[in-house]
């Protein structure tokens, strides 16, 4: 909300300089979110009075004028077509100081001028250049014009939250000051305005009075739409606004002046002579303000005339009624609408002025009786000299009595844990709402109409706090819960392999959860399985990641470029559509690609590949019991929209002891390499549920003892077809039971020359021991041979030489 | 029973003749000096069996004997003394040869590293757990109950402006836009006393990214509810939450907010990490730091889970982990979060002290 900071001293005894009142009203909830000094563009300009108008001896369109400053007479040569006696003006004098430079004494067609008559252009007030500004007539002659025409104004841009209405006008921020801070509000100047009693507003009928509650309308005849005075249209364009015409600028100047939406429309475009307020028909539409036709439907309040929508309530008025210059006859509108069908409306059509943004915060219900008034005043004082304004129609089926809070001073300080005095609390109380009474320790208090926002005890404290101040409420300590407390064991299983990725050299990558259509159909899922966004930032991000990995492969690709050695992980949800429901399953993804260390003297040159992010998952899920690595993924519940990202030939399953699929790990598919260019490389991934693995528990360690004594160890060669899994080898080894066998390692692995087409080679270190001796080397070659017997036997494995 | 004094000395004659024929220079090492001393001198050596001898002769050949074989003793360990000192100052030659460049790098040890946001939300959590808070968690994709009804947003209010919203396609689900519909599961699943907190939750706003805003972010939640709980407890909690994660100088401050969902509300602001307080560019002159949102739980939340409000009351607080990694790490903009760059990744490291 804008605040002419001139503007608001009309309504309020501030003293304070605009900075220190931006220094204070963070204390009270008001953020300001600028302050914009309108320099004082001129200087040496004083209000002053027209004696009188003659002719220019020399020049038709120029005129001679006596100005009085009060304390002296003038003689000054005006060019403006619309200067006349009587008026009040903004005058320079010689040696005043204007946005276009310095005023001297001159003379224009062989007469001198001592002084200038100021057009709002000349004063950078406004951008009317021909006609010089006709100030209020009650202004008073000879008071510095920066002040009184806001050239020295400031203006703060403050926020209000969406609780506070009230405060979106000038008169709500002084209500509010004025609370808080103690200053007094100005009088408003009582004038009566004379109205018409022939003249008989239209008729008004509301329909749907859920959704329009009062409705005051008014016919004002005998209007002469034409510009506002400069003093208006400054006060308009100083809060952003700009100026149309003297109707038009009269209802803005009420809506930020006492926060009340208006309307005016043309009654002569009113057909019917009559207003309804009513729901849209099926099919109806309205031209708007705006210039754009709107489409409108049942669930839409508009206000119509005998048989058409003539407004959409609370939103826009129509451009067919619209006050035009031609525009002889109101009918003001100053009505109260409920908040969410203006609101809904605005939403439905993406239509937002400054009323439904009031409107659907909630107005002051008893503002649409005084704010009509006002602007009647306003506009019998501004726009003619023969206005007539007929009396009020006040139409309220909607009248409802705010409900009183019953709240006593202890109940207040017992919500804060504060310990303000009795007295300071319920004066805080007094001064907010409207009425209060006793009723024993309690106050009984009835907020003020503008005041939707209360309602309740807490409401109520939040007011003391906020006047009283939050700092002097004490910070007291909770006493300690004796209660332990708990991790979620998902929570616990995150954050325990992030570190363990973090031990084994990846690097934690956090990425969006939108990909777009196409990274999701690379990953197949099939489209019943999707979760899309209705209004998605970008076609970019339009699905949920159904997996990680398209995420890591944007970061390996952004870090490819410097050929480095990249170990990423994420650990985040993923996202698939299960019928009705959403599946949201943690999970924990890696990727490997290029050197496995950076570019060293002292390191390999290897790179990454399959077996290194095997050896990593398999460290990740070390000491889960029961898991079983298959080359297939058959298993029930399969919902890895991960099974398409890998080469068939070069991936790996593992099922939970359950059946379910716990993880995948491969390396990349080259369809999808291909996609985030990395064709050349082949990055590996792997994929865990951390959701299945929360689920499962591993034993903790206990002691195994080991032997004292030396172990014995036999390196054995042995050439067998090449398709035979390794797996199988070592199951065929332990299906032996040799309880000396402690383990079997494959220390080297050897197709090519000298080993048969079609077979390798497979070097096994046999490790024995006993704990309670050393193992002769007779045991240790018998062993040997037992093996070696049944490999030769189930795989026709032959002992290398 | 003794040896005679012939016997003695011919062994002991022959030990003196071994002893006085070793030439140190033939000894070439530390570990033959060492097997030579331990033959004459030690326990059992050759010498030191003829001093162990000497007690068995008369009293006459010992004082004539002893001082002669103690003398031999001395100077043959005197010998072998220093040729030990020559043998370890040529070892010390020896090694100066096999000097190496200590000024090489060492290949690093290939550690990853957290995510700064992690980081943040690990410390966070860490402090407050201590503080006797625990663990909750909820869905991403939340229903409209949980993410706005529930908290006092009913449909068509204009706090909803506040948070814009990522809707799903033919579902009835959003994306949860705060953390705070963990605080309601919290309460649907337990009932009180209770203190929980969500620790870095992502939550989603229909925001264009750009380098102040995200469309992704987190924040860690937190919900106390108990009888007789105030504002004041809400104060003092955060103040030494703030004081644990951010320094024991750090100072809060309380403003009037609104949040439909707690009354009264308030944001929170902590004195500037970088000043102190003083007024810097960071803070804009102001030496206070806007931090988090906080406020005594709304009434209408209590009822939306069946509580009594007049019997049960609480806080809640929410704050944004980037926004606290932002100032703590001073970093720029709020995309490189998200753009898992190793140049960037690499910088935010736990340092052991």
């Amino acid at each position: 909300m804008r605040i002419s900071y001139s503007w608001l001293k009309e309504r309020l005894e501030l003293g304070l300089p605009p900075e220190e009142l931006v220094r204070r009203l963070p204390s009270v909830g008001l953020e300001v979110a600028s302050l914009e000094r309108k320099g004082p563009a001129f200087s040496g300009v004083v209000t002053a009075e027209v004696l009188s108008v003659a002719k220019h001896p020399d020049a038709d369109r120029l005129s001679l004028c006596q100005v009085t400053d009060g304390a002296q007479t003038y003689s000054v040569v005006c060019g403006a077509p619309n200067v006349a006696a009587g008026q009040k003006v903004p005058f320079a004098r010689v040696g005043a100081t204007l946005p276009g430079g310095k005023l001297s004494k001159a003379k224009i067609r062989g007469v001198e001028s001592e002084g200038m008559i100021c057009s709002a252009v000349e004063l950078s007030l406004g951008t009317q250049a021909s006609d010089i500004m006709v100030l209020d007539p009650a202004t008073a002659v000879g008071v510095d014009a920066a002040e009184l025409l806001g050239g020295g104004d400031v203006v703060l841009d403050i926020e209000v939250t969406p609780n506070r209405p009230d405060l979106l006008s000038h008169l709500g921020i002084a209500r509010e000051l004025s609370i808080c801070f103690g200053l007094p509000l100005r009088k408003e100047v009582e004038t009566t305005l004379q109205e018409d009693g022939e003249l008989k507003p239209f008729p008004v009928e509301i329909l749907s009075t859920g959704e329009c509650p009062r409705y005051v309308g008014r016919l004002i005849e005998g209007v002469e739409v034409k510009d506002s005075p400069g003093w208006l249209k400054a006060k308009l364009e100083a809060v952003g606004l700009r100026p149309v015409n003297n109707v038009v600028d009269i209802t803005n100047f009420i809506l930020m002046d006492a926060g009340q939406p208006l309307h005016a429309f043309d009654a002569d475009s009113i057909e019917g002579g009559r207003i309804i307020v009513r729901l849209a028909k099926p099919g109806e539409s309205i031209l708007a303000l705006d210039g754009k036709r709107y489409p409108l439907s049942p669930e839409h309040l508009v206000i119509a005339d005998a048989s058409k929508p003539v407004a959409i309530a609370g939103v826009m008025g129509g451009q067919a009624t619209s006050v035009t210059a031609k525009t002889k006859r109101l009918f003001l509108e100053s009505a109260h609408f409920a908040p969410p069908g203006v609101r809904r409306a605005s939403q439905a059509l993406r239509l937002r002025s400054d009323s439904s943004f009031r409107f659907e915060r909630g107005t002051d219900v008893s503002a649409a009786e005084w704010a009509s008034h006002s602007a009647a005043l306003l506009i019998s004082r501004l726009c003619g000299k023969s206005v007539r304004v007929s009396p009020p129609l006040d139409v309220y089926p909607g009248r409802r009595e705010p409900s009183p809070i019953r709240v006593a001073a202890a109940r207040i300080n017992a919500i804060l844990g504060s310990d303000f005095p009795k007295a300071d609390i319920e004066g805080v109380v007094e001064r907010v709402c409207a009425k209060t009474s006793r009723e024993g320790d309690c106050l009984v208090a009835v907020p003020p109409s503008w005041r939707c926002d209360l309602a309740t005890p807490w409401d109520l404290a939040e007011e003391a706090a906020r006047v009283l101040g939050y700092d002097r409420i004490p910070a007291r300590v909770a006493p300690a819960a004796l209660r332990p407390t708990e991790e979620l064991r998902s929570h616990a299983v995150s954050r325990k392999s992030r570190s363990r990725m973090a031990a084994l050299g990846f690097h934690e990558c956090w990425s969006y959860d939108f990909l777009s259509v196409r990274q999701v159909s690379l990953l197949e899922l099939p489209e019943a399985e999707q979760v899309a966004l209705t209004n998605p930032l970008s076609e970019d991000w339009a699905v949920l990641r159904p997996s990680l990995a398209p995420g890591l492969l944007d970061a390996a690709r952004r870090n490819n470029a410097r050929a480095e050695s990249v170990r990423l992980f994420e650990v985040g949800k993923v996202y698939r559509r299960a019928g009705a429901a959403v599946e949201e399953r943690t999970r924990l993804a890696a990727l490997l690609l290029g050197p496995m260390t950076p570019a060293h003297w002292r390191a390999p040159k290897e790179t990454a590949g399959f077996f290194d992010a095997k050896a990593v998952m398999a460290d990740l899920l070390s000491g889960v019991p029961g898991l079983r690595w298959t080359a297939s993924g058959d298993g029930p519940g399969n919902g890895f929209a991960g099974d398409h990202l890998f080469l068939p030939s070069n991936r790996l399953f593992i099922q939970a002891p359950t059946g379910k699929l716990l993880a995948t790990l491969g390396a990349l598919h080259p369809r999808l390499a291909r996609a985030w260019e990395m064709e050349r490389q082949r990055p590996v991934l792997f994929e865990i549920d951390l959701d299945h693995l929360a689920g499962l528990s591993s034993p903790a360690p206990v002691f195994r003892a080991f032997s004292p004594f030396p172990s014995s160890w036999r390196d054995l060669s042995v050439v067998v077809r090449e398709n035979v899994p390794y797996e199988e080898i070592e199951a065929c080894i332990r299906s032996l039971r040799i309880g000396e066998l402690d383990s079997v390692q494959l220390v080297d692995l050897y197709e090519g020359s000298g080993v048969p087409e079609g077979k390798r080679s497979l070097s096994l270190r046999l490790v024995f021991g006993r704990p309670d001796r050393t193992l002769t080397d007779a045991e240790v070659s018998s062993a040997v041979e037992r093996i070696l017997a049944e490999l030769k036997n189930r795989f026709d494995a032959a002992l290398r030489t | 029973m003794g040896m005679d004094t012939s016997e003695w000395l011919r062994s002991f004659e022959a030990t003196r003749a071994a002893a006085d024929g070793w030439n140190p220079c033939e000894t070439e090492t530390l570990e033959a000096l060492g097997r030579l001393r331990l033959d004459f001198l030690g326990r059992g050596g050759r010498l030191t069996e003829s001093l162990k001898g000497l007690k068995g002769l008369s009293l006459d050949d010992r004082r004539k004997l002893g001082p002669r074989a103690q003398s031999l003793k001395a100077s043959l360990a005197e010998r072998i003394q220093r040729r030990k000192s020559e043998l370890e100052s040529s070892l010390d030659l020896s090694l100066e040869k096999d000097r190496v460049d200590v000024t090489l790098p060492a290949l690093p040890p290939g550690r990853g590293r957290l995510h700064p946001l992690t980081l943040m939300a690990l410390e966070m959590t860490d402090i407050l757990r201590r503080m006797g808070f625990s663990v909750a968690d909820g869905p991403l994709v939340e229903d409209d109950w949980h993410n706005f009804g529930a908290l006092n947003i009913p449909e068509h209010h204009p706090a909803r402006d506040m948070q814009d919203t990522f809707y799903l396609k033919d579902l009835p689900f959003l994306l949860r836009t705060h953390t705070s519909p963990v605080q309601i599961r919290a309460m649907e699943r337990a009932r009180p006393p209770l203190r929980v907190i969500c620790p870095g939750g992502r939550v989603f706003r229909h925001d264009q990214v750009d380098a102040t805003h995200s469309a992704v972010f987190h924040q860690v939640e937190c919900l106390a509810v108990d009888r007789g709980i105030t504002f004041a407890d809400l104060k003092g909690t955060l103040d030494v939450f703030m004081k644990s994660l951010l320094g024991p100088s750090t100072k809060t401050r309380f403003r009037p907010s609104y949040f439909q969902f707690t009354e009264p509300s308030a944001e929170v602001d902590v004195s500037c990490l970088l000043c102190g307080g003083k007024g810097c560019p960071v803070c804009k002159l102001s030496g206070w730091l806007e931090m988090l949102g906080a406020g005594v739980v709304n009434p209408a939340v209590f009822k939306a889970v069946g509580l009594d409000p007049e019997e049960w009351s609480g806080f809640a607080f929410g704050l944004g982990v980037e926004r606290l990694a932002i100032m703590k790490y001073r970093i720029p903009d709020i995309r490189l979060f998200y753009e898992n760059d190793l140049r960037f990744l690499r910088q935010f490291d736990e340092n052991i002290v």
